[in-house]
C-alpha cells in the first residue's frame, strides 16, 4: 500500500520544470501510436480518426464547450483519486462516491425548498457529505481492520450503482418512464455557459479546488505530513503523525471531492439524478491522476486531455462508427505505461538490497553506498 | 424449490470457482492479482466471437483461454519485467480489457451493449448414468454442462499441484520468502510468470463458461466483479484450495438466492443483486477482524499491508 | 602453489553507476582452508563475494574456478558449480520445515514431479549427522533460535555439494558460545577438503578461526597473508589505512539520581505471539550511557518498540521523564521526552524516497509552523545547517535519503533526533552498516549527549561497541535482564556467557535448549 504512485523528486537541473513532463508526454504519444495500430487493424485510417478526434473536440466553440463540459467531472474525479494516491491510499472507489454525491445533491435539489443563494451551497455540501460517507466505509475498514481498501472500493462501486438505482426506480422515482428523481428546483441549478453544451459553473469550482489543493500540498503542515504518510506510513507513525486518523480524513476528503463530481452532473448537466448516468467518470479519474502524477494542477491538464478525447469520440462514433470505448483503451494504455515507468524510478531510489544499487551514488563522499548485507 | 436453488448455485459458482482457482496460484506466489475480471471478460468475448464465427464450442473455449492467457502474460510482463505496481497494472489491464471488448463488440460484432445470436452453439447437458438416479443428490449433480464438471474436478488437481509437487513447493516458497527462493537458485520471476499464466488459463475457462455456458450472450462488463468475489474467497480461505472453492460455492449460493428470491418476495431486483457484493464485503470484514484480533493480541502496529 | 587454487578472482572491478565499489581486487582461495575476508563496513567484502556468488554482475576482471574461467549470471549457476553462501540476513522461509528449506531448488522427486518429502527429511537428517549439525528436519524454521537457523543455511549449502562456502558476517547474530561451535563446524568443513570464506570485521575472530587473511579497503584487497604471527593491530591498521582501535575518549560518568527511563515488570509479545519481553525492569539515568547487550531475538526489538510507542505491551509500566505515556502511541512517547534512533532506517527511521529536508523535518513541524502553513524555506535552511554540523557527506537538502550511504543515513537520523532536545535518547544498533570513520563520530555524538545531561540507552548486538561506548551494561536473555554491570569492572567473557543464558561459571542449560557444547564435540568426532 505504501507503493502508491508517484512523487517526482525535485531536481536542480535548469529544466526542472520540464523534466516531470517527459514521462507523461511520452506515455501519451506511445498510447496514441498503439491506438493508431488498433484503429488500422479495425480497418480505419488512424490519421482520419485522430484528425476527427482533434477537430471534433477542439475546433469551434461548439466542440470546445462540449470538451470543457466533459473535462469538468474528470477534474473532480481525477483530483479525488490524486489526493488519495498521494497519501498512499488506493481510493479506486470514486465512481461510487460520485454516485452517492449525485444522489445526495439530487435529493437536496428537489426536496429542500431553500432560498436561492443558499440552495446551491446546500446541495454541494450534501453531495460532499454523501461522497465522504461512502468513502468512509473502505476507510474505516482499512484503518481499523486493515482490510485492503482497493478490493472494497471496487466492490462498493457496483454497490453504489445498485443502491442509487434502487432509490431512483423505487422510493423516490419521478413520475414517467425514466428512472430518475424529480427535477431539481431552479434555485439549485448551476449557471450554464454555452448553448451547445451543459458547460456550467462547476468547472470553476473544479479548477479552484485544484488550485487550493496545490497550495495545500505545497505549503501546509498537513500537506507535508500527508505526503510522508504516502511514502512511508511506518515512518510517519514513528514520527508522531496520527496516521490512522489522517488516512481516515484523507479518504473522506477524497470521497467528498468525488461527491462533488456527482453534484456537478446533477446541478449543472442533467438537472436531476438519473439512474446509471455516469459513463465511468470515476474510473477515468484513475487515469487522470496517474497522468497528472498526482499533482493537482496536472489534474486539470490531464482531465482536459481525456475530456477532449471523450468529446471527440462521440464524433468518431457518429461519423465512423468507431465505439467511444477506443478512448478508454487509450486511457488505460497510458496508465500502464506510466505505471511501468514510474516503478523504475521507484526501485532505483529505494535500493532495497545490493541487487539494486542506488540511482545516484555520490562519488565525492568517497564512501560505499552499497550496504553490506 | 430448494433443490432448484442448490442446482443453480452449483452452476453459478462455476465461474467463481474457476476464477478463484486461478487467483490462488498467483496468491500463493505472493501476487495479489486483481485483474481476474479483466482476464475473464476478454476470454468471454474471444470465446463467444470464435464460437459464433466457427460454430465450434471447442474453438471458442480454446480462443477464450488463449486470449485470457495472453492478457495474463501482458500483465506479468509489466509487473515482472517493467516493475509496474501490480495494483495499478492490474487495474489498467482490467479496464483495458473492458474497453477493448466493448470496442470490438461494436467494431467486430456490430453490437452496442449486448451480443446474442441463434448461431452460437450451446453446451449439451451431461446426464451421468446411475448418479442421476440417486434421490436428492442425483438431480443436483447430474445434468450440468461440461465446464461445470471441469471446474469442480479441478479443485483436487489444484491442491495437488500446490502441495504435492516440486513446483508447488517452489511457488509457495516464492510467495512467502522471495529472497530465500532466489538464494536457493529458483528463478522467482519465471515461477511468478507461470502462476500468472495459470491464472489466465483458469480465468479463460471462467470467461468462456460465462458467455457460452452460463448464458449464450456477451454483454460489456458482464463479469460483474466475479474476479473480486473470487479474490475475497481466497482471502477468506487463507489460500487453501479446497476451502477457497467451498467459500466460492457459498458465495454462489448467496447469488442463487438473489436470483430466485424476487419471484418469491417481489423485492426490488437491485436490492437482491446487492447480495453477492454485500456477502463479499462481509467476508472481507471477517478476514479483517480475524487478522486484527491476532495482531492486537501481539500489540504490533500494522498499517502497511 | 598456483595450481592448488580452488577459486581465483583476478583484477575484479565493479561499478555501480559512476561509483567504484570494487577496484582491481584479486584473491585466491585454496582447497581446505578457512580464508578470512576482513575490512570495515563498506570496504566491498560482501560485494566481492556477491560477484563470486552470481548475485551481481561484475564490470571487469575474471573468476577462475578450478582453473577455468566462469561467468555466473545467477546464484543458481554458482550453486551448480559448488559455491554456497550463507548471508548475514538468513534467506529462509519461516513457515516451512527445515527439510523443505534445505531441499528447495534441488528437490528429491518421485514420479510425476511429485515432491519426495520423506527422502528430503532422510537426506537432511543424514547430512546434519555427518557434519555434526544437530537439527530436526521436521521442525518449522520460525520456531528455531537464530543459531539453529544458521545451521539450516549451512546445511542448505552442503546439501548442494558446496565446495566453497561463503559465510557473510556469520557471528553477528551468535553468542560467544555459538560462535565457538560455528568455528568448530568451519574446521570440520575445511578438514573435509572444502574451502570456507569467512567475511567479518571482528579482528579477534579472524585471528582465532582463519588459516589465511585477506584485508579489503576501499574496494581493494590490500594484502593476503597467513595467519601466523599477525596481530590485531596490524590488521586493523591495514583495514583502515591508519590505526584505529575503537576507543571512545570519555570522562567518568556521573549519573543524576532521578532516572529518565523507568521500566517496571514489562511484558511484551512478539509478532508471532510469543512472550518476547518477560516481566522486565530497568532504569536509565541522565548523564550515563547504558548498553543493552544480547543476542538478536531476545526481546530487544520488542522492548524498544514498546518504549517508542510502536508496540502495545501486555502489561507493565514505562515512564519517560516521570511521565507514563499512553501505550502504543509514538507521539506520546516523543512528547514525554524520547528521541529514538531506530535500527531499521529504511522502514522506520527514514523515508528513503523523501528529500533529506523532509526526513529532518518530521517531528520538528511545530518549529516551522505558521498557523496551518509550513515554513518550508526555513526548514530547508535548518537542514542545510544540520548537514554541515553532522557532516552528512555528499548530500544537499533535496537529495533523497535513499541515495545516501548507511553511515550518512544514520547521521540524518541522528541529526533529526538529537536536535529534539529530548532528555532520553535510545539508539538501536547505532553502528550497523556504518563505516568506521562514521562510527567514531556517532559514538562521540552520543558521549557529548551524555555529558550534556541526557540519558542514553544503546541497544547493540556488537559487544565491542557496548564495551567501548557504555558506562553500564545490561544483559538481556529471553526477555529478562540477567546481568547489570559497570563496564569498567566486567569482562567480555562474563557478558558473553550471560548472553548465552549460561549462569555464572556452570554450564547450566544452553541458550536454545538444543545441544550443549560437549555433546556437539562428541557428534563432530562421529561425523569425521
Amino acid at each position: 500500500m505504501t507503493d502508491v504512485p508517484l512523487h517526482r523528486t525535485a531536481s536542480f537541473s535548469p529544466i526542472r520544470f520540464l523534466r516531470p513532463l517527459i514521462g507523461p508526454v511520452s506515455a501519451v504519444v506511445v498510447a496514441f501510436v498503439i491506438g493508431g495500430l488498433l484503429v488500422a487493424l479495425l480497418g480505419q485510417n488512424p490519421l482520419t480518426v485522430y484528425g476527427l478526434l482533434l477537430s471534433g473536440s477542439l475546433v469551434g466553440w461548439a466542440n470546445l464547450s462540449v470538451t470543457l463540459q466533459l473535462t469538468t467531472p474528470l477534474i473532480f474525479t481525477g483530483l479525488a483519486v490524486a489526493m488519495a494516491f498521494r497519501a498512499g491510499i488506493w481510493n479506486v472507489g470514486v465512481e461510487g462516491q460520485m454516485l452517492m454525491g449525485a444522489l445526495a445533491a439530487g435529493i437536496a435539489g428537489y426536496a429542500l425548498p431553500v432560498p436561492a443563494p443558499f440552495h446551491v451551497p446546500l446541495c454541494i455540501v450534501a453531495a460532499a457529505i454523501g461522497g465522504a460517507l461512502w468513502a468512509a466505509i473502505p476507510a474505516l475498514l482499512r484503518v481499523y481492520l486493515n482490510v485492503n481498501e482497493l478490493v472494497i472500493c471496487l466492490m462498493l462501486n457496483p454497490t453504489a450503482l445498485l443502491v442509487t438505482g434502487y432509490v431512483a426506480t423505487h422510493p423516490l422515482k419521478a413520475p414517467g418512464p425514466t428512472n430518475k428523481l424529480p427535477d431539481i428546483l431552479d434555485s439549485a441549478r448551476f449557471t450554464n455557459y454555452s448553448i451547445f453544451s451543459q458547460l456550467n459553473t462547476g468547472i470553476f469550482v473544479a479548477v479552484a479546488l485544484c488550485v487550493a489543493f496545490a497550495i495545500f500540498n505545497r505549503s501546509t503542515v498537513r500537506g507535508f505530513e500527508w505526503k510522508l504518510i504516502g511514502l512511508n506510513p511506518r515512518f510517519a507513525h514513528y514520527g508522531g503523525i496520527r496516521v490512522r486518523r489522517d488516512v481516515l480524513t484523507i479518504m473522506m476528503a477524497s470521497g467528498a471531492v468525488g461527491g462533488l463530481a456527482g453534484a456537478e452532473q446533477v446541478l449543472g448537466v442533467y438537472g436531476a439524478f438519473y439512474d446509471n448516468f455516469s459513463p465511468g467518470y470515476g474510473f477515468d479519474g484513475i487515469a487522470v491522476a496517474m497522468l497528472a502524477g498526482n499533482h493537482p494542477l496536472g489534474v486539470i491538464v490531464a482531465a482536459f486531455l481525456f475530456g477532449a478525447l471523450n468529446s471527440g469520440s462521440s464524433v468518431l462514433q457518429m461519423e465512423l462508427g468507431i465505439s467511444k470505448y477506443l478512448v478508454q483503451v487509450l486511457q488505460f494504455i497510458v496508465v500502464l505505461i506510466l505505471a511501468a515507468k514510474f516503478s523504475f524510478a521507484f526501485l532505483k531510489r529505494r535500493s532495497p538490497d545490493d541487487r539494486v544499487p542506488p540511482a545516484s551514488p555520490v562519488p565525492q563522499s568517497g564512501q560505499s553506498h552499497v550496504t553490506e548485507t | 424449490m430448494l433443490s432448484d436453488i442448490a442446482y443453480s448455485a452449483i452452476r453459478i459458482s462455476t465461474p467463481l470457482i474457476f476464477a478463484a482457482l486461478g487467483g490462488l496460484y498467483t496468491f500463493q506466489a505472493g501476487m495479489l492479482n486483481i485483474a481476474l475480471d479483466g482476464f475473464m471478460i476478454i476470454a468471454a468475448f474471444a470465446a463467444i466471437a470464435t464460437a459464433f464465427a466457427t460454430g465450434s464450442l471447442t474453438a471458442g473455449v480454446i480462443a477464450g483461454v488463449l486470449a485470457s492467457m495472453l492478457l495474463a502474460a501482458f500483465l506479468a510482463l509489466f509487473n515482472l519485467r517493467f516493475r509496474a505496481h501490480i495494483f495499478i497494472a492490474g487495474i489498467a489491464v482490467t479496464f483495458l480489457a473492458y474497453g477493448l471488448t466493448a470496442l470490438l463488440l461494436k467494431s467486430v460484432l456490430g453490437q452496442d451493449g449486448v451480443f446474442a445470436s441463434d448461431q452460437i452453439p450451446t453446451f449439451p447437458a451431461i446426464q451421468i448414468p446411475f448418479v442421476r438416479d440417486i434421490p436428492i443428490i442425483g438431480p443436483l449433480v447430474s445434468g450440468h454442462t461440461l465446464l461445470v464438471y471441469v471446474a469442480y474436478l479441478s479443485i483436487p488437481v489444484v491442491a495437488w499441484t500446490l502441495y504435492r509437487t516440486r513446483w508447488g513447493l517452489r511457488v509457495r516458497i516464492v510467495g512467502e520468502a522471495e529472497d530465500a527462493a532466489l538464494a536457493a537458485g529458483i528463478r522467482v520471476d519465471w515461477i511468478k510468470f507461470q502462476t500468472m499464466l495459470i491464472s489466465g488459463l483458469f480465468c479463460g475457462l471462467a470467461g468462456a463458461y460465462l458467455s457460452l455456458g452460463y448464458v449464450s450472450l456477451f454483454a460489456k462488463q458482464m463479469t460483474n466483479e466475479r474476479g473480486l468475489i473470487a479474490l475475497a474467497a481466497i482471502f477468506f480461505a487463507k489460500g487453501r484450495p479446497v476451502r477457497t472453492a467451498a467459500v466460492a460455492l457459498l458465495f454462489g449460493l448467496a447469488t442463487a438466492l438473489s436470483v430466485r428470491l424476487p419471484q418469491v418476495t417481489g423485492a426490488a431486483p437491485q436490492l437482491l443483486q446487492l447480495i453477492p457484493y454485500l456477502v463479499t464485503i462481509l467476508a472481507m470484514v471477517i478476514v479483517g477482524i480475524r487478522t486484527t484480533r491476532d495482531n492486537a493480541h501481539n500489540g504490533g502496529w500494522r498499517f502497511d499491508q | 602453489m598456483d595450481g592448488s587454487h580452488l577459486v581465483a578472482m583476478r583484477g575484479i572491478v565493479k561499478y555501480f553507476g559512476d561509483f567504484v565499489a570494487i577496484h582491481d581486487a584479486s584473491i585466491d582461495i585454496r582447497p581446505g582452508e578457512i580464508h578470512a575476508l576482513v575490512g570495515e563496513n563498506g570496504a566491498g567484502k560482501s560485494t566481492l563475494m556477491n560477484l563470486l556468488y552470481g548475485l551481481l554482475p561484475r564490470t571487469g576482471g575474471e573468476i577462475l574456478l578450478r582453473g577455468r574461467p566462469v561467468h555466473f549470471s545467477s546464484p543458481a549457476e554458482a550453486i551448480a558449480s559448488g559455491i554456497g553462501m550463507v548471508h548475514q540476513h538468513f534467506k529462509l522461509a519461516p513457515s516451512f520445515t527445515v527439510a523443505e528449506n534445505i531441499i528447495v531448488g534441488s528437490e528429491p522427486v518421485k514420479s510425476f514431479a511429485r515432491l519426495d518429502l520423506k527422502a528430503a527429511e532422510e537426506q537432511t537428517a543424514a547430512l546434519s549427522k555427518r557434519f555434526g549439525l544437530d537439527l530436526d528436519p521436521r521442525a518449522v524454521v520460525s520456531t528455531l533460535p537464530v543459531g539453529l537457523r544458521q545451521r539450516v543455511e549451512i546445511l542448505k549449502a552442503l546439501y548442494r555439494d558446496a565446495e566453497v562456502l561463503i559465510l557473510d558476517e556469520p557471528t553477528a547474530v551468535l553468542t560467544p558460545q555459538e560462535t565457538h561451535e560455528l568455528f568448530r563446524t568451519m574446521r570440520v568443513l575445511a578438514d573435509s577438503g572444502r574451502s570456507v570464506i569467512f567475511i567479518t570485521h571482528k579482528l579477534r575472530e579472524v585471528l582465532a578461526a582463519s588459516d589465511r587473511i585477506s584485508v579489503m579497503r576501499q574496494g581493494r584487497i590490500v594484502t593476503t597473508r597467513d595467519n601466523d604471527g599477525v596481530t590485531a593491530e596490524q590488521i586493523a591498521s591495514l583495514m583502515v589505512g591508519r590505526s584505529v582501535l575503537l576507543r571512545v575518549n570519555k570522562v567518568e560518568a556521573k549519573p543524576d539520581p532521578e532516572p529518565a527511563l523507568i521500566i517496571r515488570n514489562l511484558t511484551v509479545r512478539s509478532d508471532r505471539g510469543a512472550t518476547a519481553v518477560d516481566g522486565l525492569s530497568l532504569q536509565v539515568r541522565p548523564r550515563e550511557i547504558v548498553g543493552l547487550a544480547g543476542v538478536q531475538g531476545n526481546g530487544q526489538d520488542e522492548l524498544v518498540e514498546s518504549i517508542a510507542g510502536l508496540r502495545r505491551p501486555v502489561s507493565g509500566h514505562i515512564a519517560i521523564c516521570g511521565v507514563e505515556p499512553a501505550t502504543a502511541d509514538p507521539r506520546a512517547s516523543r512528547q514525554a521526552g524520547l528521541a529514538y534512533i531506530p535500527a531499521d532506517r529504511g522502514r522506520v527511521g527514514l523515508s528513503l524516497q523523501s528529500a533529506i529536508w523532509e526526513n529532518m523535518t518530521l517531528g520538528h513541524q511545530n518549529e516551522f509552523r505558521r498557523g496551518p502553513l509550513l515554513r518550508a524555506a526555513a526548514a530547508r535552511l535548518r537542514t542545510r545547517e544540520l548537514i554541515r554540523r553532522f557532516d552528512v557527506r555528499g548530500a544537499r537538502e533535496d537529495t533523497p535519503a535513499g541515495a545516501l550511504s548507511g553511515g550518512n543515513q544514520q547521521k540524518v537520523q541522528l541529526a533529526r533526533e538529537l536536535t529534539r532536545s529530548a532528555p532520553l535518547i535510545i539508539a538501536e544498533q547505532p553502528s550497523q552498516g556504518v563505516d568506521i570513520g562514521a562510527i567514531e563520530s556517532i559514538h562521540r555524538m552520543l558521549v557529548t549527549m551524555r555529558d550534556d545531561g541526557r540519558a542514553v540507552f544503546v541497544v547493540s548486538a556488537d559487544l565491542d561497541e557496548i564495551f567501548s561506548l557504555c558506562d553500564r551494561i545490561l544483559v538481556i536473555y529471553r526477555g529478562r535482564i540477567v546481568g547489570d554491570f559497570d563496564s569498567r569492572t566486567v569482562d567480555v567473557e562474563e557478558v558473553g556467557r550471560l548472553m548465552g543464558g549460561i549462569t555464572d561459571g556452570h554450564d547450566g542449560h544452553h541458550a536454545d535448549g538444543g545441544t550443549g557444547l560437549p555433546n556437539v564435540a562428541a557428534e563432530m568426532r562421529v561425523g569425521q
